[in-house]
């Protein structure tokens, strides 16, 4: 498969895994959860170890400074790899989050925008439920 | 504590989580708009979040019973507040207004949208009020009952007023402010013309103010007096300073 249409298809298929991590309901009908906690993860950490055991050697490139990490990501393979580490590092984040949302028992109302927040800027989300989790925390000592 | 203090506790450590991030932003951003950093007016709404769903948080988990009518306000004001806080945020991103942005259709809407959940909030003052003045079982003195509910009442039908003008106009200022004009400290508003922030601001404030005044004067004799004249005088101050915006003259000339 091409690059492009390697690229394509992670994208395909992390949409419906947050489209249920979000809108799903957890618990009694919580078998649809293998879906993003287990089976899109799987996919898309079988996926980026293929393409970067594969291309990883022949970029050229490295993590030493911006340029070589700038010529890693001029190759298209490893570029896709990049990507679809984002997309499978943030989809498994977010389902680790969520089910500490659970836990807070903070609203699915509540949890939806955060959870969006983690797919599109990963790490600015869990800043957010962190810092809320920690003054709840301190709140109600 | 009940499902739905707990959910207004959550979106004011939400809000306040927003501010935490506002001020790492601001360390990184230089970009104005208005002569105002873009940071700035997220920052200063999840302030007001913080405020605005401690104190509901604070009257209904000493409401003695958490029913759907309940629930489902506390719902929408957390629907509204998310859709307003993304919106002000993603516009404060790209460097452009939220209020007042009718530039094309999409714009348009949006701004339309964010007064459903200004007027969504506001509404929700005024019901969760009216189930404290109502709610015998509260854990909450007569008087104080009274004071939120009062309280609560005046910050919708000043807000509606405030608010109500401030939409109907294409921007909070009566006059246009020179350049680089002088503005009170923190708030940012406007020290040489018309601003109607100021009146909007203590409109909405009476939710904090009245119910305060009646905590100090809870259980003397003349507490309902009070409160009620406190009320009385309040209200007419927000008047005056909304009819001073009105006028075009600044709260405070610098």
């Amino acid at each position: 498969m091409t690059a492009e249409q390697l690229f394509a298809l992670a994208n395909a298929a992390v949409l419906p895994a947050w489209a249920i991590l979000i809108l799903a309901p957890r618990g009694r009908w919580g078998w649809v959860d293998i879906i993003p906690r287990v089976m899109i993860p799987a996919l898309l950490s079988a996926l980026y170890a293929g393409l970067i055991l594969t291309y990883v050697h022949g970029s050229g490139g490295g993590f030493g400074s911006i340029a070589l990490v700038r010529q890693l990501f001029a190759h298209d393979h490893v570029l896709v790899a990049g990507w679809v580490h984002y997309l499978a590092f943030d989809l498994m984040v977010g389902v680790m989050m969520a089910a500490k949302m659970d836990q807070m028992g903070l609203s699915r109302l509540s949890q939806a925008p955060l959870l969006m927040l983690i797919f599109l800027f990963g790490p600015l989300g869990v800043l957010l439920i962190w810092v809320t989790e920690w003054l709840m925390r301190w709140g109600t000592k | 504590m009940t499902g739905s203090a707990k959910q207004l506790w959550h979106l004011a450590a939400i809000s306040a989580a927003m501010m935490a991030l506002g001020l790492i932003w601001a360390m990184f951003e230089g970009r104005s708009y208005q002569e105002t950093l873009v940071w700035i007016k997220p920052l200063k709404f999840a302030l007001s979040f913080v405020i605005y769903f401690a104190t509901l948080a604070l009257v209904v988990a000493r409401l003695s019973k958490d029913n759907l009518a309940l629930r489902g306000t506390v719902w929408a004001t957390a629907a509204a507040f998310w859709f307003e806080m993304i919106y002000i945020t993603a516009q404060a991103i790209q460097g452009q207004a939220s209020h007042y942005n009718i530039g094309d259709p999409l714009h348009a809407a949006l701004y339309a949208l964010m007064g459903v959940g200004a007027v969504t909030l506001t509404l929700s003052i005024a019901v969760i009020g009216w189930m404290a003045l109502r709610d015998k079982n509260a854990r909450l003195s007569a008087d104080l009952r009274h004071g939120v509910g009062i309280g609560f009442l005046l910050a919708f039908g000043l807000t509606l007023i405030t608010a109500a003008t401030l939409s109907s106009m294409s921007g909070h200022f009566v006059g246009i402010p020179p350049k680089g004009a002088a503005v009170i400290p923190f708030f940012g508003w406007s020290a040489s013309v018309g601003d109607l922030r100021p009146s909007h601001f203590m409109a909405l404030h009476a939710m904090q103010v009245i119910p305060l005044i009646a905590i100090w004067v809870q259980g003397r004799k003349s507490a309902r007096s009070w409160i009620i004249a406190v009320s009385v005088i309040y209200a007419a101050l927000t008047m005056a300073l909304y009819v001073q915006a009105l006028m075009g003259l600044p709260i405070w000339r610098l």
